[in-house]
């Protein structure tokens, strides 16, 4: 009887799970991170313009999907430019940004202040909309 | 270990679909012999090739030509790491079954069950999403390279 349990246990704890990534999928949070704390290699991607930098791994299945989209937006927007940063064995990096999942895009002004983040695939409309005013 | 090519993305939905059903049986029947099974199964398919899976040839062979064709494609690491989740999981249950931890192999199993389910339903690699977390806190000795 409790393996009855188990499983509606189980069941119930996908369906919240997927609600709750589904929530969080490309949602846009802002924070002020200071240029100084901006790890090297991350520093090496920043454009004169805004540049969206997507943090990747080797075993993330929906960065593919998050760079094809963002190639995209940057190829079609003035001043934005896209650039990709595997960080599989790249641990300092990701413990300095504070990122936990991947893909994350950190929107980074050519002083490498950090002007959003998306976590997850982006969606499209909403982040040209937030990174408008930080646009030419 | 060897490389695997890129997959058509509906071949591991399936075979998600399939080991939901697996462990879910595990759960109601506590049959551990069927979950040592699949944990041989999701070694097999982490560490030797993804071409050992016998679910992506009924795909292949039953589903796919039933089927529009698609040319999207889905890189072989990530699924090959959440099989690794898998074994984990896997493995801690059927040693929990098997010897008498009845509680840990259930709780187990279900973790199992709800990585496969997010998998099958909604494509979501849960292993995968949380590389980063898992390669924070684990031991420098066995993080992957």
């Amino acid at each position: 009887m409790t393996g009855v349990w188990a499983l509606v246990g189980a069941l119930a704890v996908a369906g919240a799970l997927a609600v709750l990534l589904k929530v969080r999928e490309g949602r846009i949070s802002r924070r002020t991170t200071p240029s100084a704390d901006l790890p090297a290699p991350v520093r090496e991607l920043l454009t004169p313009g805004v540049t969206l930098v997507q943090l990747s791994t080797t075993f993330c299945a929906p960065c593919r999907h998050a760079k094809v989209l963002l190639r995209d937006l940057a190829d079609r927007t003035e001043g934005l430019t896209h650039a990709e940063l595997d960080v599989t064995n790249l641990p300092d990096v990701t413990t300095r940004l504070g990122i936990m999942r991947t893909p994350t895009t950190l929107a980074l002004a050519s002083d490498g202040t950090e002007i959003l983040r998306v976590g997850g695939v982006p969606k499209r409309d909403s982040l040209l909309d937030a990174l408008r005013p930080h646009l030419p | 270990m060897p490389q695997d090519l890129p997959v058509d993305p509906r071949g591991p939905r399936f075979s998600a679909w399939m080991t939901t059903v697996i462990l879910a049986v595990v759960l109601l029947t506590g049959w551990w012999r069927l979950l040592a099974a699949q944990t041989v199964l999701f070694a097999m398919c982490a560490f030797i090739s993804l071409k050992l899976n016998p679910w992506g040839h009924v795909y292949r062979f039953a589903i796919q030509p039933r089927l529009a064709p698609t040319t999207e494609r889905e890189e072989a690491a990530p699924l090959r790491f959440a099989q690794g989740v898998g074994f984990v999981f896997a493995l801690v249950g059927t040693l929990g079954y098997a010897t008498g931890l009845t509680t840990l192999g259930q709780v187990a199993t279900g973790l199992a069950l709800v990585a496969a389910l997010l998998n099958a339903a909604v494509g979501l690699c849960l292993g995968c999403e949380m590389y980063l977390l898992l390669r924070r806190y684990a031991p420098a000795n066995a993080r992957p390279q």
